[in-house]
């Protein structure tokens, strides 16, 4: 049984058709690397599993919880599944800890001192315990992506979705932001990362997608994907990359 | 009868003239700070009823002069048979202004903060209501700052326009000083100074937040 279940997804922008007809099935603890050219529709397809954009046809199921055609609420699904974004997105006017404390006690209605708790045990899992009294502007950018990342674990999410996260670093900021993802990848945590950071995707993925003008249009283990491309396109873009 | 006035005796009345348009000024930014909100969060509100209404009254007061709608206050009212007094009409019109003009300064405010902080707090599966009181608001609140501030120097000016009606504020303190003792230059310069006085410490103020916030954003 996949964790995610996507069939035949589509979504328009007005008359831009930006997904079309996308199915893919993540196992639990599955890490997928999601790569293609820029306005291949990656983000938007992050984006609709966690209900930031809504789907025009289709279905994705997390879990149990279903998100279809025109469906308005889409909590359960939020519920479901963390979002980590390019641009951080820390909440300014919260220390690093009230970031992370944030939504337990709002959404789940967790109690102070547990959140508080669930919070100290998130900033050390991204090594950032000493840092929780710390606002967003006090830290670099590597270490704001890593409590981004803390604040999605907080809510205990099934899936873990995340958006470039290291393209807003400073080369030298990577690593720290990689290493969190890759500790997550080792302990479990189902992964679904749009990167460009090749290297990685080869070395932590389980599976590789390539998406091209909205569609999926190869998939499967990261070495052989990479070694032995069986489209022209993913050729090409492998080899604009390396 | 000829009363002699002293320059005092000028400065004296005048300021318990300013002691008005300061007792105006505040009422009108108390209580147009309160309709204010209601304003905004009708504005940014998802009913399209409510958008719709509290943009047609943002355009209005926005649209038209002070004057005319105190106008409007003033001989409204009684022309529907209530009587109110110039004080109580000049209250009510100042808020009405404020009211609109606050509404769209923080409305402004509400929408400067960034995209990214709704997507964040709604993929972390808050609701609408949740997002603003803890995400949105408190944000929109720092930036609403300096502006508010900077838009009460516009309050105490516009009380002037109370003098119309006859209430007795700075400026209807000053022509009847003028008209009393035939110094009109020397009297409308005490006026002058009189709104400087009030008005310059809130722009100075201002332009503080505006560069403290600034430097902290
Ligand atoms: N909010 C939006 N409104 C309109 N068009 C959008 C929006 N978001 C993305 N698009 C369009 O959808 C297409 C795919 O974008 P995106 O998913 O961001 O691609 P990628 O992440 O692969 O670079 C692009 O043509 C982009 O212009
Ligand atoms: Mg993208």
């Amino acid at each position: 049984m996949s964790l995610v279940k996507i069939a035949g997804l589509h979504k328009h922008f007005g008359s831009n058709h930006v997904l079309k007809g996308i199915d893919l099935e993540i196992a639990e603890g599955e890490v997928v690397a999601i790569i293609g050219r820029s306005g291949s529709g990656k983000s938007t397809l992050l984006r609709t599993i966690n209900g930031l954009e809504s789907i025009d046809d289709g279905e994705i199921v997390v879990d149990g919880a279903t998100l279809h055609a025109g469906d308005k609420d889409l909590r359960p699904l939020r519920l479901k599944v963390g979002m980590v974004f390019q641009q951080f997105n820390l909440f300014p006017h919260l220390t690093a800890g009230e970031n992370v404390m944030l939504a337990p006690t709002v959404v789940k209605k967790t109690p102070r001192a547990e959140a508080m708790e669930i919070a100290r045990k998130m900033m050390a899992k991204v090594g950032l315990a000493e840092k929780f009294d710390s606002y967003p502007d006090q830290l670099s950018g590597g270490q704001q992506q890593r409590v981004a990342i803390a604040r999605a674990l907080a809510m205990n999410p099934r899936v873990l979705l995340c958006d470039e996260i290291t393209s807003a670093l400073d080369p030298e900021l990577v690593n720290e932001v990689l290493s969190v993802v890759k500790q997550l990848a080792a302990e479990g945590m189902t992964l679904v990362m749009v990167t460009h950071e090749m290297r990685f995707a080869r070395e932590v993925g389980d599976k590789l997608v390539f998406m091209y003008q909205g569609r999926v249009h190869e998939a499967g283990p990261p070495r052989e994907l990479f070694a032995n491309p069986q489209t022209e396109e993913l050729a090409s873009f492998v080899g604009s990359i390396n | 009868m000829f009363t002699q006035f002293s320059t005092w005796d000028i400065v004296r009345n005048l300021l318990e003239g300013g002691k008005w348009t300061l007792a105006l000024t505040l009422i009108a930014f108390v209580l147009g700070g309160i309709a204010g909100l209601l304003v905004l969060f009708a504005r940014i509100a998802g009913s399209r009823l409510l958008q719709t209404a509290s943009k047609a009254y943002i355009e209005v007061f926005q649209g038209t002069p002070l004057l005319m709608q105190l106008f409007i206050v003033f001989f409204g009212l009684s022309l529907a048979g209530v009587d109110v007094s110039p004080w109580v009409a000049a209250a009510i019109g100042l808020t009405l202004f404020t009211s609109a003009y606050l509404a769209e300064i923080w409305r402004g405010c509400v929408e400067s903060v960034s995209k990214g902080q709704w997507e964040a707090s709604a993929s972390l599966a808050m609701r609408y209501t949740e997002q603003m009181r803890y995400v949105i608001l408190p944000q929109a609140l720092r930036i609403a700052i300096p502006p508010t501030v900077g838009f009460s120097v516009q309050v105490v000016k516009g009380t002037a326009v109370a003098s119309i009606i006859g209430f007795a504020e700075l400026t209807k303190t000053g022509s009847m000083l003028a008209n009393a003792t035939f110094q009109p230059f020397m009297v409308f310069g005490f006026v002058a100074l009189g709104y400087f006085f009030l008005c310059y410490p809130l722009s100075l103020y201002a332009k503080h937040l505006e560069r403290k916030f600034h430097v902290a954003r």
